[in-house]
C-alpha cells in the first residue's frame, strides 16, 4: 500500500500496481464464501451450463472487489475512493487467469484523479473501468 | 400472449422497495474473508477496521440467507420476465462517507429502467437497472449504486419456445 499518497505527487499516465489471479476452483469457493453470492452460475457448473454458459465464472462482487483493491493499494491510507464503474464484457471463466491492471486518466486541482482501469484475460479486456479518487492536496 | 414490456415497464418502473436494515453490522469476519478471497493484505481493511469501499452493499444485504432476500435478487424476481436466468451486466457506485466496524447499514432499491433487447444467451432477453441507496445509522447516504441485470432464458427453454411470461 501507498503511504501517504497526495495529488500533487501524481502524474497523468502513470500505471497502478496491478496484480494477477488464478480462477482455480479454490478461488472460486472463496470468492462465493467471500462474497455470499451463491447464486449458482458462480458454483455449480451444470447450472452455469444450463444457462447457456460455458462453465461457472466469477462473479460482479469478486470483480469489483479487484477494481477496488487496485485502487486502495495504490492511493494509501489518506485517500478515498469516490466512484467505480465498470462493464462486464464476458464472464472470467473458472481455470482462467485475470490480471488487473490501471493508470492515472487525469488529475483535477485541487484534490481529484480520474483512473482508467480494466481486467484483463487470455490477452482481452474483459472489464473496463473507470474510478475517481480523491486525495489530499500536497 | 406475447412478453409485454411495456406493461411490464407501466408497472415496475419507479417501484422502490421500502429501506431495510442490513441483517448484521459491519464485522471484522466478513471483511477478512472479502480480502482474503483477494489477496488483499490492506491493513486498514484487516487490522483497523475500515471496510471496503465495495462491500457496503453487503453489509446492507440481508442475505445470504435466505437466498430469495439477496440484494436486488427480491425485486428482479418479482417483475415478469421470459426467463429467469441472470447475469449481472455493469455497475457505477459513488461514495459520500467512509465506513467502518460497528456501522449499521441499510438500503432501498428502486427499478429505474426495463427493455427487452435480444442478445447472444436470448433474443427475448430483459434488461433491468435498478438503483440502491445506501444509509447508516444516522440516516446519512453512505453510498449510491447502479446495476444492470440482464434476465434470460436458458438455451433448452429457448428451443422449445417457452416463456414464462
Amino acid at each position: 500500500m501507498t503511504a501517504g499518497l497526495c495529488w500533487s505527487q501524481v502524474r497523468a499516465g502513470e500505471e497502478l500496481k496491478g496484480f494477477s489471479l488464478e480462477l482455480t476452483m479454490t478461488r472460486m469457493v472463496a470468492q462465493v464464501s467471500g462474497t455470499q453470492d451463491f447464486y449458482p452460475v458462480h458454483h455449480d457448473p451444470e447450472f452455469a451450463r444450463q444457462g447457456g454458459h460455458r462453465d461457472i465464472f466469477a462473479n460482479t462482487a469478486f470483480l469489483r472487489g479487484c477494481l477496488c483493491r487496485i485502487v486502495t493499494d495504490w492511493m494509501g491510507a489518506d485517500g478515498f475512493l469516490r466512484a467505480l464503474s465498470f462493464q462486464m464484457r464476458r464472464p472470467n471463466f473458472l481455470g482462467e487467469t485475470i490480471a488487473v491492471r490501471g493508470r492515472v486518466r487525469k488529475t483535477i486541482a485541487p484534490d481529484r484523479v480520474d483512473l482508467e482501469l480494466w481486467i484483463e484475460n487470455g490477452g482481452e479486456v474483459t472489464v473496463p473501468a473507470t474510478a475517481t479518487v480523491i486525495l489530499p492536496a500536497s | 400472449m406475447a412478453y409485454d414490456v411495456k406493461a411490464v415497464k407501466r408497472q415496475w418502473e419507479g417501484y422502490e422497495t421500502p429501506r431495510q436494515w442490513g441483517r448484521y453490522p459491519v464485522e471484522h469476519e466478513p471483511i477478512h474473508r472479502h480480502c482474503h478471497m483477494l489477496e488483499d493484505e490492506n491493513p486498514r481493511f484487516l487490522e483497523e477496521g475500515h471496510c471496503p469501499p465495495v462491500m457496503v452493499d453487503y453489509f446492507a444485504s440481508l442475505g445470504p440467507y435466505p437466498p430469495a432476500d439477496y440484494d436486488i435478487f427480491p425485486v428482479i424476481r418479482a417483475i415478469p420476465t421470459p426467463g429467469d436466468r441472470l447475469i449481472n451486466l455493469n455497475q457505477e457506485f459513488e461514495w459520500f462517507r467512509p465506513v467502518k466496524v460497528g456501522d449499521r447499514l441499510g438500503a432501498s432499491h428502486k427499478v429505474v429502467a426495463i427493455h427487452q433487447r435480444g442478445t447472444r444467451l436470448d433474443p427475448l432477453s430483459v434488461w433491468i437497472r435498478t438503483e440502491t441507496s445506501i444509509v447508516n445509522q444516522r440516516d446519512e447516504l453512505v453510498a449510491r449504486r447502479t446495476n444492470q441485470i440482464l434476465v434470460h432464458r436458458t438455451p433448452e427453454e429457448i428451443a422449445a419456445g417457452t416463456s414464462r411470461a
